[in-house]
């Protein structure tokens, strides 16, 4: 008889806590794709991983701006729209139909209610809606041609972070911390800077789906606890006294087991989890930041959201220097909306809002690396998971923008992408785009370049085939690398 | 080919033929089957440019052996004709040549090649062939080689010859020989197999060992004290039968069916809501989870249950549980609707079914077959005998019943207490007859009321002659020439009838509702239906307060004739098998009663409305037209409980409060029409009601007009009384009810108000219906399914009709089937000599009880499964499962019976080397106990787990809440119920539970992961439910009469290990006791605190997660 070397030693699929993963993988290496070796192999000292080609970047902060800001009142200028206002759309608007939520009919043009300007010595196009993301023009290297597929916010979402409309695969930063793991073992490799909203799409967008479920986003909440279990029951001492004694009975245990290596991790793992409780919270307060810093993120806001937003941007900074490789902020929700970018009306008063309450902490960011030396290493991801219309269904004061997935805009400041620079082009309604087209999965392969992964080598097996972010799509643009 | 665009392109080449021979360059070139000429200069450049590159990047895909997208580029003629998407290039203009685009990577869905682009130099020289005129000269076409069927002809072939396709073959247990015991047939292979490497079983295991083993494999549980004595003491005397009537009081406990109910969820992707973006509810998930439950406990074979998830509705003889009095059978095609339902509608957008029919046969072809058919969705596959084509045959399979909701309740459940109030209601009818009867009789009734009404009309325009009191309005204003007036109000009336009945003849009448039917092709469903017919001027009794009759009901059919409960829904055939161009339906409902449009067999649908009036109001519904793949578009009038997307996202259904789920609602809607026409106007009245008022001699003055008004009002009543009514009389009772001219109060003591009250009494008594999502084939034709080329959903090929794998081929009657052909698949797969069926099956029940199937991979038995350990053990145990009947409790049974189970968790040092992975099982492994045992053992040993069987699903307890998801906080500890009946909702699943590696829900999981990570850590050391449970628990110790730290310590190792302490384990727990209660405590007996921190100790150690 013949033993099946796939599954030899591959006992319930557990993959132990670190020390073991080597030795299970020796047993198991076949059934892993073979980059995500390296990635559990990368153990806990700090930059032991092996990327399959030299990085140009370590972490990742992914602003991701829930519910689709509209690409012609930020990144994507288009003069058109103003002298055409209020004019019927015509034919123009029909390509538009097929993806997008309304027909043409009945749909006029409707210009940005904010001034486009040239910023910085690159001259790139910023409107007023961002003034202070506009002071780091220099630093921005935006895409115009985003691509999506269909114009509805589960979808997109689960577009944007799985690379399926479908979901049912794993977040980015799963993949992430998969295939790099994380370089401080008292933190997790992925973390959502949340404020327990769950977006559309649900969970899943965090989700490790089929990887192993320690890829899953661990979540942060801007206020109150900000880690789920993370406030110790007990003193430290009596804690100390309870592992101490729960390790002696572990182990003991143990050394009746067959698997004394999967008790053992158990146990190491209580020894992790009781340092998580004094790391986290360390590394989430932020009161030991200077107040100029603090100012600089917009922490002295009088606004509770833009307050939160800035938290949160300023956690993600630290959690990047103290070595974890992907950091989500999600966006507060400031009203009842289904998520906090969907103006189908109120344009101007909530894209303003939520402008207000995002807009000086990611430029923070910016800076802020930049001044400590971390820009180069970190990939700051702007993105929501899709466009709005350049068109409305009747020009007022409440006029807002539907869905659009046409084309888009997003930004990548550092990690090695082109500062200074936009890439791809739309029409001049902003409707569609005539140049570069790009979809997710080639921003998704980009970045995974710059943090030294091959996305077609990237892979798990599952469900009998090997399965990668990227699925059969992507590619590298090199053109948007300095 | 475009004969314009051929002879702009002949002029071209004159032209430039012309030209170059001017220039004196070259000598013609006539390329032979066009005619076209050129020049040695452009065949050079064809030549030594553009034939190289299109061999090195196109014709790969896109040349004798591939035609992707149908297109050819390795002939002239090849990319004349084009593929899916026409032409390729367009000669003399690169920038409308779809080879252009694709090259440029301009258009998102065309870009070529995929892998390598071109540069812009290669992308330049095209551009230049093409502008000047595409000269080719590969005008031979290499024959349409059918290289890649045959290939795959050849690859389909091969592949069918992997071990998990061919028959079962027939293995006896192998002789073993052996010192001791005896072997069940299980054991004879597994010892085979180590013998082989020179390997020996472990020892068999400690009886507490064993207890602790099988109380977790068969019921999720840890055992409980009780049981753990009174096996130890059945041991003493004899193990074997002690093992044995414990294996079967196990097998008999209701948590077995919940342990496994559970198991088989997984693989089936179990949810209690759909997902995306709104999480909507899915109506009737755990009536699904409950009958797995059932099923599992009663011990349903699998055949019948593969059988009724696949089929339930087509069931010649369902099953029927007499005790709850429902159709079991029905509630298990509850199976396909598992999973995302996408928001939004296929018309709306292209892909919506697409996508969910792939998440259907993803978990239909890997929970049954253990195959991955969904990877042909986009192409053949890769690496299994399962063609694109197959993949889309059985999408048309799935696609050609109706996903709805249906009623599980038995026929007739209702029917005594519908009988009673069937006559009850007669019974009031005939009183109140009597009473309105005398009413008419009396001198002078009805005048006051009349005129009082008639005179509280301020403006005339306020009433139109539709209104009943109009005659009325007409003679009071103004006191002249009454007879003048009365003959131009006879001829407005006239001449309006006339005008309306020719209007109305414009329209075809489908239902007549003097008649109980419906008309063909509609489909009805439920009790409200079924009974919900009436004549003209059936009274609808009041349920609640002082009045006795409701309203009268015009002729049709009414869910709530007898009680709102009761459910009811009617589908419309196609929309383009009825006539004319729209359908319209008069329509009444409340309480939700509504309508959906529902294109495809749409499993999300949001064209939804709802009714608010019991008013009937006509509802047009236009012929849609098809796109997007849609085959068929139907019209649902349904009742909120039969509704199946009800609740439907939060704010689509006004007045409907987010924590309203949809349970046990009453909800009604009325059907007294149904016409087809083509222009957009409805039916109006006739004003037949009004034919009486005139008949007779013409009254002369206002006293004899009111006096003719009232005697037409009377005869109207009397008509009624009598039981005579006529066309047109239901308007008018209907207004002197509203306008109380009649007495309608059953005054105490009075036979009606006893009649009132007893059927007030019986309509209480009935049940809610119980509907659940599930399938209706009743008047759906077989659908065609278009395949999607390359997976796109843009890009339309064949349309395939209902048909099963080809693999399969010759040996199902699923293509010849008048349906679906869904009864004829599940027959198929239970065909005894279906090589995967029992094999599957029966590989998930090894791993159920070992942990590791004997295909590692229970989901996919294909080329990138795992291969067999033991294949011969496999076979057997597939003809066991047969040959007991598919009995799943059997085969377990055979299972924790054998040597095998039985033996220790001790591994000794050769086999650890020789078979470190315990593939042939030489003891038992290690196993962490499921994030559901997890939690329901701390419950158990906490002594607060509840019991209760079945449910609607209970919320986590959640930090936050968003009540337009309707993602509501739980209790912490889920009113202990067991953590099956915790809500699974895609959106946020309960997050203890996906701490310890639950299953993404959206994916049907055979063999869930066990990862072991630091979070976990966190959460047995710090989450709320753990720390109530230890308090729980600790505050149940302090109140027991034990008479030291020490007893008390061995009863709570007994409880949470299910064992007694040793010597040094007492020592040092006791220890650890004193160190860990708190300072100046008097007696550490009842400090909670002290023993809450030693519990916490308990649910944090491995051994509590552990078992082996």
């Amino acid at each position: 008889m013949s033993i099946n070397p796939l599954s030899n030693g591959n006992c319930n699929g557990r993959i132990a806590n670190a020390d073991s993963r080597r030795g299970f993988l020796q047993q198991a290496s076949a059934g892993f794709g073979w980059l995500a070796l390296n990635g559990l192999f990368a153990q806990r000292a700090a930059a032991a991983s092996i990327p399959q080609h030299a990085p140009c970047a370590k972490n990742i902060i992914f602003c991701f701006m829930d519910g689709g800001p509209s690409h012609v009142d930020t990144f994507d200028p288009k003069p058109m729209l103003k002298q055409h206002e209020g004019k019927p759309i015509g034919k123009i608007g029909e390509v538009d139909a097929k993806r997008s939520q309304r027909s043409s009919d009945d749909r006029v043009w409707f210009g940005s209610p904010w001034a486009f300007h040239q910023r910085g010595e690159s001259g790139l196009w910023i409107s007023d809606l961002f003034p202070r993301i506009a002071t780091v023009a220099d630093r921005l290297c935006v895409v115009r041609s985003m691509v999506g597929e269909l114009p509805l916010h589960g979808q997109q979402n689960l577009l944007l972070h799985t690379g399926r409309i479908l979901g049912q695969a794993p977040s980015l930063g799963a993949w992430v911390s998969y295939g790099l793991g994380t370089e401080n073992r008292n933190l997790p490799g992925y973390l959502v800077l949340n404020n327990d909203w769950v977006p559309n799409g649900g969970l899943e967008n965090f989700g490790s789906s089929f990887l192993p479920a320690s890829h899953q986003a661990t979540m942060m909440r801007a206020k109150g606890e900000p880690v789920d279990n993370i406030k110790p029951g007990d003193t430290p001492a009596v804690q100390r006294r309870q592992l101490a004694l729960a390790a002696e009975q572990g182990r003991s245990f143990a050394a009746h087991s067959s698997d004394a290596l999967a008790i053992e991790g158990a146990i190491a793992n209580y020894e992790t989890a009781f340092l998580m409780q004094s790391t986290v919270p360390e590394v989430a307060d932020i009161d030991g930041e200077t107040e100029q810093t603090r100012r600089l993120y917009g922490l002295d806001s009088t606004d509770e959201h833009q307050r939160f937003y800035a938290t949160q941007a300023l956690r993600a900074r630290r959690l990047v220097e103290a070595g974890v490789r992907f950091v989500e902020i999600t966006c507060p929700s400031f009203d009842s909306n289904n998520s906090p970018w969907d103006q189908h009306g109120h344009l101007k008063r909530n894209h303003e809002k939520n402008a207000q309450i995002t807009d000086q902490s990611v430029a923070a960011l910016i800076i802020d690396l930049e001044q400590r030396g971390l820009l180069d290493e970190t990939i700051v991801f702007w993105a929501g998971e899709m466009g709005r219309t350049p068109h409305t269904s009747k020009i007022s004061e409440t006029s807002g923008r539907d869905h659009h997935v046409g084309c888009y805009s997003l930004f990548m400041a550092g990690g090695g992408f082109k500062p200074g620079v936009t890439y791809g082009e739309t029409d001049e309604f902003g409707i569609s785009v005539i140049s570069n087209p790009l979809d997710i999965h080639d921003i998704h392969a980009t970045i995974l370049h710059q943090l030294g992964l091959d996305h077609t080598q990237l892979t798990y097996r599952h469900a009998g085939r090997d399965f990668r972010l990227t699925d059969v799509h992507g590619r590298v643009i090199r053109e948007i690398l300095a | 080919m475009d004969p314009l665009g051929w002879s702009l392109h002949r002029v071209f080449y004159v032209w430039l033929t012309l030209w170059v021979t001017g220039q004196g360059l070259a000598t013609d070139l006539i390329s032979e089957a066009t005619g076209t000429v050129a020049d040695a200069q452009t065949l050079a450049f064809f030549e030594s440019k553009i034939r190289p590159l299109l061999e090195k990047k196109c014709i790969e895909c896109h040349g004798r052996h591939k035609q992707e997208g149908g297109l050819r580029l390795d002939s002239q003629p090849g990319w004349r004709q084009g593929g899916n998407r026409g032409p390729a290039l367009v000669p003399g203009k690169p920038a409308e040549s779809l080879l252009i685009k694709a090259v440029q990577y301009v258009d998102i869905d065309i870009q070529m090649p995929p892998e390598d682009r071109l540069g812009a130099d290669d992308v330049a020289l095209l551009e230049t062939w093409i502008q000047q005129g595409a000269f080719d000269p590969r005008t031979d076409v290499a024959p349409a080689s059918n290289l890649a069927a045959t290939e795959w002809a050849k690859a389909f072939q091969k592949r069918l010859a992997w071990w998990s396709l061919q028959p079962l073959r027939k293995f006896h247990p192998p002789d073993v020989k052996i010192t001791e015991g005896t072997l069940e047939p299980v054991d004879r292979f597994i010892c085979r197999s180590l013998n082989d490497v020179r390997l020996e079983p472990a020892s068999p295991a400690e009886p507490e060992i064993l207890l602790r083993r099988l109380a977790f494999v068969l019921t999720g549980l840890p055992p409980t004290p009780h049981q753990r004595i009174a096996f130890l003491e059945n041991w003493k005397t004899n193990p074997t039968t002690a093992y044995e009537t414990l294996v079967d009081r196990f097998l008999a406990s209701p948590f077995f069916g919940e342990r496994f109910a559970r198991h088989w969820m997984d693989a089936v992707r179990y949810t209690d809501t759909y997902g995306y973006e709104w999480d909507n509810p899915a109506k009737g998930s755990w009536e699904y989870r409950d009958y797995l439950i059932r099923a599992f406990n009663q011990d349903i074979g699998f055949d019948q249950l593969l059988r009724e998830q696949l089929a339930g509705d087509l069931l010649p003889s369902p099953r029927i549980d007499r005790e709850r009095e429902i159709n079991e059978s029905l509630i298990g095609p509850a199976f396909y609707h598992l999973g995302e339902h996408r928001h939004g509608s296929s018309l709306m957008f292209n892909g919506i079914h697409q996508d969910m029919v792939n998440n259907k046969i993803e978990a239909f072809s890997e929970a049954f077959l253990a195959t991955t058919v969904a990877c042909a969705r986009c192409h053949d596959h890769k690496l299994e005998a399962v063609s694109q084509r197959d993949y889309y045959s059985l999408a048309a399979v799935f696609m050609t019943p109706r996903w709805t909701s249906r009623v599980v309740d038995l026929p007739g459940k209702h029917d005594i207490a519908i009988i009673k109030l069937q006559k009850l209601r007669a019974q009031i009818q005939r009183e109140m007859a009597s009473r309105w009867l005398s009413v008419v009789s009396e001198a002078g009734a009805f005048l006051p009321k009349i005129l009082s009404r008639a005179n509280s009309v301020k403006e005339l325009s306020e009433v139109t002659i539709d209104d009943v009191l109009y005659p009325l309005t007409l003679l009071t204003k103004g006191n002249t020439d009454i007879e003048k007036r009365w003959i131009d109000f006879a001829a407005e009336w006239r001449q309006a009838r006339a005008k309306r009945i020719e209007a109305n003849s414009e329209f075809q009448i489908l239902a007549d509702f003097r008649k109980p039917i419906f008309p063909d092709g509609w489909v009805w469903e439920g009790d409200g239906i079924k009974h919900g017919y009436v004549v003209d001027g059936t009274p609808l009794i009041a349920l609640e307060g002082d009045l006795i009759v409701a309203r009268l009901l015009p002729s049709g059919f009414h869910t709530n004739a007898l009680s709102s409960k009761l459910p009811g829904s009617l589908r419309s055939p196609p929309q383009g098998s009825i006539a004319r161009k729209i359908a319209s339906v008069q329509l009444a409902g409340g309480e939700f009663g509504g309508h959906l449009v529902v294109d495809g067999n749409a499993f999300q649908n949001e064209t939804i409305g709802f009714l608010n009036s019991p008013e009937p109001t006509w509802i047009s519904f236009a012929d849609t037209p098809l796109k997007n793949g849609v085959t068929q578009v139907t019209i649902e009038l349904t009742t909120a409980s039969l509704n199946p997307n009800f609740p439907p996202r939060t704010g689509l259904a006004k007045g409907l409060a987010h924590t309203d789920l949809g349970y046990d609602k009453r909800s009604w809607l009325s059907i007294t029409g149904i016409v087809a026409h083509e222009k957009a106007e409805t039916p109006q009245r006739t004003l037949q009601h009004l034919t009486t008022l005139f008949e007779g001699v013409l009254p002369r003055t206002e006293d004899e007009a009111v006096q003719r008004v009232r005697g037409w009002l009377m005869a109207t009543v009397r008509r009624w009384c009598l039981g005579k009514s006529e066309e047109g009389d239901l308007l008018v009772l209907q207004w002197i009810l509203a306008n109380d001219l009649l007495p309608n109060v059953a005054d105490a003591g009075t036979p009606l108000a006893t009649l009132l009250a007893e059927y007030r009494a019986v309509e209480q008594g009935i049940a809610h219906a119980h509907t659940v999502n599930s399938m209706d084939e009743r008047g759906s034709a077989k659908v065609r399914y278009p395949l999607n080329v390359r997976g796109n959903v843009d890009v339309l090929g064949e349309w395939v009709s209902p048909d099963f794998l080809s693999m399969f081929a010759g040996r199902n009657n699923v293509s010849e089937s008048r349906g679906s052909g869904r009864l004829e698949l599940a027959e198929s797969l239970l065909q005894p000599s279906h090589p995967l069926t029992s094999r599957v099956y029966s590989n998930r029940i090894w791993q159920w009880i070992f942990g590791t199937g004997i295909v590692a991979s229970p989901d996919d038995f294909g080329h990138l499964g795992a291969i067999p350990s033991h294949p011969e053990l496999l076979d057997y145990l597939a003809q066991e499962l047969i040959h007991g009947g598919w009995s799943t409790k059997r085969l377990v049974r055979r299972l924790v019976l054998s040597q095998t189970f039985r033996q220790s968790g001790l591994v000794s040092p050769l086999a650890r080397e020789i078979d470190p992975g315990n593939r042939l099982l030489h003891h038992y492994s290690t196993r962490r106990l499921e994030a559901e045992a997890i939690r329901d053992s701390l419950l158990s040993v906490s002594g607060t787990l509840n019991p209760a069987l079945f449910g609607h699903p209970i919320d986590p307890p959640r930090v936050a809440e968003d009540s337009k998801k309707r993602l509501f906080a739980g209790p912490v500890d889920g009113h202990g119920r067991r953590s099956l009946y915790l809500k699974m909702s895609i959106m946020e699943p309960p997050k203890f539970l996906a701490g310890f590696n639950l299953p993404d829900l959206k994916l049907p999981t055979g063999r869930r992961d066990m990862t072991n990570d630091p979070t976990q850590a966190l959460m047995m050391l710090n989450d709320p439910f753990v720390k109530a449970m230890s308090q729980h628990w600790a505050e149940q110790l302090i109140h027991q009469p034990d008479s030291s730290s020490g007893g008390r310590i061995a009863t709570m190792f007994i409880r949470a290990f299910g064992r007694e302490p040793d010597r040094s384990e007492s020592a040092r727990w006791s220890i650890a006791l004193t160190e860990l209660t708190p300072e100046g405590c008097q007696n550490v007996m009842t400090d909670a605190l002290a023993w809450e921190r030693l519990a916490h100790v308990f649910f944090n150690s491995p051994e509590f997660i552990y078992y082996h």
